[in-house]
């Protein structure tokens, strides 16, 4: 089957209209905006969970997602990520953009770009944690309904961006 | 009325709503790949000011969105206390914020974006998320020196709307215009810094932002023609009767006394010197409505007569905070916590703890000393009951 031929993003005013009638949606349903890093954090707790089950369920933080009569499946957010997976793997394939790739910089090798993906994870991992939430359950999520650290959260987030960037940028010239 | 949220207002159960909840993912996930937020470039563009995509899109959603939560609740079909707004924690928000934009511009993505990208083949997606779970991992085990920042600068829900004491479709409005300003501003920056990268300014379609400005700018101004209407809440007023056990109610003195204004509708004279500890009595020239409206909605108001009381009395049913009814009325109290309990002939670990909790209150309430608690027999162990989780 020839795979569909690649068609252009969508005009970022109408996109961020669309997005924020989902994120109006999914108040109006659910109560709650989106979610994104707490699923990723679920996976890794379970993960810690089969490999050390005992210290896993020991650390204070870890204890409120595993353990008896505990479920990582009990949060909504975590099937709403799975869906954001295959809505991002159905609007790839349907706009020619599902291909095997490590995007970079010009002149950047595939193991430099792979570390500094996982070096930006790991901040970002650990940062919402410790903000309860990243740009999707504060930035997008709180900044709707006018949470006022969700949106202290969100000028951080740019602020901290623009004072790395100068430091990052032959990554993408 | 306030029919939305459906999910908090139990329209439907669980496990609807984790098929619910994944369908608003897929289109969530949809979206951001056609918006482009599934390819690395589009997103670091934000940081050079090359492309300010990042921007463009994140604002129209969150105005879109504000804008429509506020017309929505100012036509009075959604609401807004039912919403989940999540908390604020100035110092952890603060650092949190600056650390996820380093990661940001560091990975080129962020979490959500990382997903869509792992979903369209990018590799470098794929590690960035592997990233964030190391990332999680590594703040749990940091848990126990960091504990006491997490829960730092805590000022529970509060939004930019009570913080101004203005209307939520005021701050929604001012939203609107902020993105507007901040599109037309940076639409002039990419003009400059992208010709300097050696790049093409990205170009705008002037009809389609002209109607999203004008979409926004409409759902903004209906919002606040909302504010003219007259108070929806009055429909609101009839509350059911909501009832306390003396028992509960004894836990909640004990817990929290700060949180109860306590009133006693008996008439002085008959009822005795004897009543709840921190009751208010009705002074002889005031009526029950107005000793109600005299009270702040800060704390729960509760009402007991000498047995049950059939109906809220005049005024309590307006009261603008919680409002309880002790059930069974002093009766209750006095053979609930002020008789020393039985201990259980047949003593499980339920029964014992429950023995065990009654007899505190009794002795709390009371002065005397709790009772020894009776020989533990195991016979079952009770299932701990599910917590919810939190989290982005």
């Amino acid at each position: 089957m020839q795979p569909p031929v690649e068609r252009p993003y969508w005009n970022p005013y109408a996109a961020g209209f669309a997005l924020g009638l989902v994120l109006l949606g999914s108040f109006l349903v659910m109560g709650f905006g989106l979610g994104s890093s707490s699923a990723a954090t679920r996976l890794a707790v379970g993960a810690a969970h089969l490999v050390a089950p005992k210290a896993t369920e020991a650390n204070a933080y870890f204890s409120q997602y595993v353990g008896p009569g505990k479920s990582l499946f009990e949060d909504w957010l975590v099937f709403e990520v799975l869906g954001v997976f295959l809505g991002g793997l159905v609007g790839a394939y349907s706009a020619g953009r599902l291909k095997s790739e490590v995007l970079r910089g010009e002149g950047v090798s595939k193991g430099r770009r792979i570390a500094f993906a996982i070096a930006g994870g790991v901040l970002m991992g650990f940062a919402a944690r410790l903000a309860r939430g990243c740009t999707s359950g504060q930035a997008l999520t709180g900044g709707a309904v006018l949470s006022l650290g969700s949106w202290i959260f969100m000028m951080c987030v740019f602020a901290g961006g623009y004072l790395v960037a100068p430091f990052v940028r032959k990554e993408w010239r | 009325m306030n029919v939305l949220p459906l999910y908090p207002n139990d329209a439907f159960g669980f496990p609807t709503g984790l098929l619910v909840g994944t369908l608003i993912g897929f289109a969530f996930g949809f979206v951001l790949e056609r918006a482009g937020f599934g390819n690395a470039k589009n997103l670091a563009a934000q940081f050079y000011l090359t492309d300010t995509r990042v921007l463009k899109v994140m604002f129209s959603a969150i105005a879109t969105a504000s804008a429509g939560i506020g017309l929505l609740s100012g036509l009075g079909v959604l609401d807004l206390s039912a919403l989940t707004i999540p908390e604020t924690f100035i110092g952890p928000h603060v650092v949190g914020g600056l650390l996820l934009g380093a990661g940001f511009i560091v990975s080129a993505y962020c979490p959500g974006t990382g997903i869509v990208a792992m979903a369209s083949g990018k590799w470098d997606g794929f590690w960035s998320i592997v990233g964030v779970m190391i990332g999680s991992l590594a703040f749990g085990f940091a848990w126990g020196p960091l504990e006491g920042f997490y829960r730092s600068g805590a000022m529970g829900s509060v939004t930019i709307a009570e913080v101004l004491g203005v209307p939520f479709p005021v701050v929604a409005a001012a939203v609107v215009a902020m993105a507007i300003g901040c599109f037309v501003g940076a639409e002039r920056l990419e003009a400059v810094f992208a010709p300097k990268a050696g790049k093409v300014a990205p170009h705008s379609n002037a009809r389609v932002r002209h109607v999203q400005f004008a979409a926004l700018g409409s759902i903004a101004a209906l919002g606040l023609a909302t504010l003219a209407l007259p108070s929806p809440k009055v429909a609101v007023a009839a509350k059911p009767i909501a009832r306390i056990g003396a028992v509960e109610l004894a836990q909640r003195i004990v817990a929290d006394p700060q949180g109860l204004w306590i009133v006693d509708l008996r008439d002085p004279k008959a009822a005795g010197p004897e009543r709840i500890p921190g009751t208010a009595t009705l002074p002889a020239d005031t009526t029950p409505a107005k000793l109600a409206a005299s009270l702040p909605a800060t704390r729960t108001l509760v009402a007991y007569a000498q047995g049950d009381l059939a109906s809220l009395p005049e005024g309590f049913a307006t009261f603008p905070g919680d409002v309880l009814v002790l059930s069974g009325g002093y009766d209750a109290w006095r053979s609930a916590v002020l008789s020393a309990p039985q201990p259980p002939a047949d003593p499980t670990p339920t029964l014992v703890a429950q023995f065990r909790m009654r007899s505190a209150l009794n002795g709390y309430f009371t002065g005397a000393a709790a009772a020894p608690p009776p020989k533990l027999v195991v016979r079952a162990v009770a299932a701990p009951a599910p917590k919810k989780g939190g989290g982005c």
